[in-house]
């Protein structure tokens, strides 16, 4: 009879945990140690005993939430052991700081990509491929119906939405960590002339990327939100939460967008509640991740943070890929 | 003019929420491109018979065939997208169909008049290459649109109204009139856009079409403030409004919906074409029990209406009345800018004129509409709330003083509707939406109990807000039992108040009867499943009328 072999990633409580090292990946909720793939928020929960994390990440995490927190810090590509297990950070192209982690126990292979994208992104790594045994792969836009167009042409796409409407200012709601940064970075290389504003959560998001030798073109805080009506034929980035509250209710001269993946399908942009919605995305589209599973040479594949239905039944039948299920 | 004009249209249309700004892009847009390609425009805009050249599931199958693709996968999509002409768009931008490919511009004419007609006269293997040429060689900017006119399903955020409005600001005409030049059939051409943006208004030219039709509001408490005495009140009848029309001796049918339907009712023409005097009447079509004096309920219309040419025996098994509700025209005089009292009053003395002639058959098929007069608002709610008994939906109420203008305009008539019966019952299934609700849970059953066991009933999919359409979504996602393909059977656990029109015996449903209108009006999470309503009070509910 055969034993059944351990997984060494396996999924417990709604979590990635790996239990030789007694890590966590992204916990969502306190822990004693947890890695951390990057500073989103919903990545990251506090009151962990101690953190590891790439230099960029913990700098991100320590500008949004304070000092008072143990990160330990690694560069990318360098080896550490936890409990024997050599544990390493890869790039994963998703924002600044963003990384896949490799795990090596016994000869075997273990990558979790965390979130990542391939598109080309000036504002962080480029994603490296990772060979590996046992990949655990986001799949968000696990779907084909999802390609990303080029993101000078998105650019190009709302630099025409804000000098179409010269009479208006224009609100462009994003992700106030990397999706806004990358904007603006794509923003800066084509022919826009408008000014650009941003809200305070992403004003310190830009500064912090710049401190990390990050170009990032220059643009004022919105300090006072009563004047939003007069900045007509300029750019305003701001935080998506804005856009539910009244926040909007004081302002009658505007076009409101949002920048997201999800925007590329009619039905979701009609019913977001924005004039408009730009399809651009911090995530893999569906060639993306078919790409790294083929190039990671992975022999098993686990997806978690999407619906992974068709892709696990795709890649079984037409790549003979393996797609396991964690067991809960 | 390239379809790219057309696509880029739609895109500012799908996309800018004011109407005021719609109307501006739509007034530039035809200042700017040919009469034939406006023509063609209107059309789709409008989405007057919109031409099926081929169903989504059709292209679908076509697609997965031509480039591979498992027929799974394209299902998965479309529950996720919620429609096929966008799906396929979406998936030809992963196939790089256009790549390398020459790139060929056509003219929304070239595609409306010519590669699709040719379509129908292709061969089944020929049409799929046709098709499948097309998208290789169509810049991609051009696909969804191309898609969906060939699935028959173009349908943006604009109304005949907005059309009408943008035709009336670029020509600065009324709108009144641009809006009875586009009653009717479209038919586009050179000249129908030309007759639609001409400046001179030439009646004649309006002849066989109908006026645009005044629509009745929801009611509203301020009125209780008028006095009774303003007001004209009449039966709400369920069954096809129509205006009857018969100028230079020919008459036509046009529903609201402006389909002639002359066809479909060859008795009411033949009966009708018996008065000498010319007219056009507003009024409602309906299947009438002539023994109790009463309306038939509209299930019956159903059958009617769907007939193209209805036998003796069709006419005979389901016999029709007119009921006139107003005079707006009498021997090429336009009565609409009369007061109604007035209106009435003509109608009334017109119709005791045609009546008394014996040479006018009319007797049996065309009548006015009986007045209910209410002596205080008290009583009007009492007439309203016995208008089951005679099957009609409620009163409606109009200002006397009013005349007859176009549309859903405040303050001329209200619609003062019955109470819906209600019952509350337990979410059973829930089904994917399609369109704008996809890739939500929004199409849903309930079912009431029979003994220990709960039978459906009804199907609803409106009356939710969208906060609550997110959260029940993620509570099915949560506790289905079992999926069907897009269907999900759920652990039986939520209470809705249903409420309905009509309930009527039903030999299709295991439930044994069915419901008119069905739809949400309440997500009862203060009541237990024991708490939902039993089919025997759905049979009690029968009972009372």
């Amino acid at each position: 009879m055969k034993t059944k072999k351990r997984d060494l990633i396996k999924y417990k409580d709604g979590n990635l945990y790996c239990e030789l090292a007694d890590i966590w990946i992204d916990p969502s909720k306190p822990v004693k140690r947890a890695l951390i793939t990057h500073a989103h928020f919903d990545h990251f929960t506090f009151g962990c005993e101690e953190y590891l994390s790439t230099k960029e990440t913990a700098i991100l995490i320590k500008k949004r939430i304070g000092d008072n927190v143990n990160i330990k810090v690694f560069d990318y590509g360098d080896e550490f052991k936890v409990n024997g297990i050599n544990i390493s950070f890869h790039p994963s192209g998703h924002i600044l700081g963003s990384s896949q982690i490799r795990f090596i126990f016994a000869e075997e292979k273990w990558l979790i990509t965390g979130d990542f994208k391939l598109q080309k992104d000036e504002t962080c790594k480029k994603y490296e491929i990772v060979k590996t045994d046992y990949l655990i792969s986001e799949c968000t836009f696990g779907l084909p119906i999802f390609k990303w167009d080029e993101t000078r042409k998105i650019a190009i796409n709302i630099s025409n939405w804000i000098t179409n409407s010269p009479d208006k200012t224009s609100l462009l709601f994003c992700y106030s960590l990397g999706k806004a940064q990358r904007l603006l970075n794509e923003i800066s290389k084509i022919n826009f002339e408008g000014n650009i504003y941003s809200h305070d959560s992403i004003h310190k998001m830009n500064n912090c990327y710049r401190e990390l030798g990050i170009y990032i073109k220059n643009t004022m805080k919105i300090e006072n939100k009563k004047n939003i009506d007069e900045l007509k034929g300029n750019l305003i980035l701001l935080p998506p939460s804005l856009s539910k509250g009244s926040y909007l209710k004081n302002f009658k001269n505007i076009q409101t967008a949002f920048a997201s993946g999800w925007m590329s399908i009619r039905a979701l942009r009609n019913r977001s509640g924005y004039d408009k919605g730009f399809a651009i995305s911090d995530h893999a589209d569906w060639d993306g991740i078919l790409e790294v599973v083929k190039k990671s040479e992975a022999k098993n594949v686990f997806f978690h943070h999407g619906d992974s239905e068709a892709l696990s039944k795709y890649l079984s039948e037409k790549e003979a890929i393996n797609v396991l299920i964690f067991e809960k | 003019m390239s379809l790219n004009k057309f696509s880029e249209l739609f895109v500012d249309l799908d996309s800018n929420n004011s109407t005021n700004n719609k109307i501006e892009v739509l007034k530039n847009y035809f200042l700017s491109n040919e009469p034939i390609d406006n023509s063609w425009t209107i059309y789709l805009l409008t989405g007057k018979n919109n031409k099926r050249f081929v169903s989504g599931r059709y292209l679908r199958d076509l697609f997965s065939e031509v480039y591979g693709y498992p027929q799974w996968l394209m299902d998965t999509c479309y529950l996720k997208v919620g429609d096929s002409a966008e799906v396929i768009t979406l998936l030809l931008k992963n196939k790089n169909a256009s790549l390398n490919k020459k790139i060929n511009k056509i003219s929304l004419n070239e595609l409306l008049s010519k590669i699709l007609p040719e379509l129908s006269k292709l061969n089944e293997e020929e049409k799929k290459l046709r098709i499948k040429k097309v998208w290789e060689t169509l810049p991609e900017a051009n696909h969804l649109t191309f898609n969906k006119i060939l699935t028959g399903t173009f349908r943006v955020g604009v109304s005949v109204g907005l059309i009408t409005k943008s035709i009336a600001k670029l020509i600065n005409i009324d709108e009144e009139i641009i809006a009875h030049r586009l009653m009717g059939d479209f038919k586009p051409s050179i000249n129908a856009y030309k007759f639609l943006v001409n400046r001179n208004i030439n009646l004649e030219e309006l002849n066989s079409k109908p006026f645009p039709f005044l629509l009745a509001n929801t009611f509203e408490d301020k009125i209780f403030k008028a006095s009774i005495n303003d007001f004209q009140f009449e039966w709400k009848y369920d069954g096809i409004r129509i205006q009857l029309i018969k100028r230079s001796g020919n008459l036509s049918i046009w529903t609201r919906g402006q389909e002639l339907v002359n066809k479909s009712f060859p008795e009411l023409i033949e009966k009708m074409s018996t008065i000498k005097d010319d007219f056009v009447l507003d009024g409602e079509l309906l299947v009438w029990n002539f023994k109790d004096q009463i309306a038939m309920d509209f299930s019956y219309m159903q059958k009617r209406i769907n007939r193209k040419s209805p036998t003796k025996s069709i006419q005979k098994k389901y016999p029709i009345i007119f009921i006139a509700y107003d005079l707006l025209e009498l021997n090429g005089m336009d009565k609409r800018d009369i007061k109604l009292d007035k209106r009435r009053f003509e109608l009334e003395k017109y119709f005791t004129k045609w009546q008394y002639k014996p040479e006018n058959k009319i007797s049996e098929i065309f009548k006015i509409c009986d007045l209910v007069y209410p002596k205080n608002w008290a009583d009007a709610l009492s007439y309203k709330n016995k208008s089951r008994e005679n099957n009609t939906e409620g009163l409606i109420i109009k200002n006397k003083s009013s005349i007859y203008t176009s549309g859903r305009k405040k303050g001329i008539w209200w619609k003062y509707k019955v109470d819906p019966m209600q019952l509350d019952a337990v979410l059973i299934y829930a089904k994917g939406g399609s369109g704008r609700r996809a890739g939500l849970y929004t199409d849903y059953s309930f079912a009431l109990w029979k003994d220990k066991e709960l039978i459906k009933f009804a199907s609803a999919y409106s009356g939710l807000t969208n906060i609550e359409i997110k959260e029940l979504d993620k509570w099915i996602r949560n506790n289905t039992i079992e999926k069907f393909g897009p269907v999900r059977s759920l652990k039986q656990e939520m209470v809705f108040e249903i409420s309905f029109e009509k309930i009527q015996i039903s030999k299709r449903h295991k439930s044994g009867i069915a419901v008119r209108f069905p739809r949400i009006t309440k997500w009862r999470k203060d009541k237990k499943i024991n708490d939902a309503d039993s089919l025997d009070n759905a049979y009690k509910l029968m009972r009372k009328i």
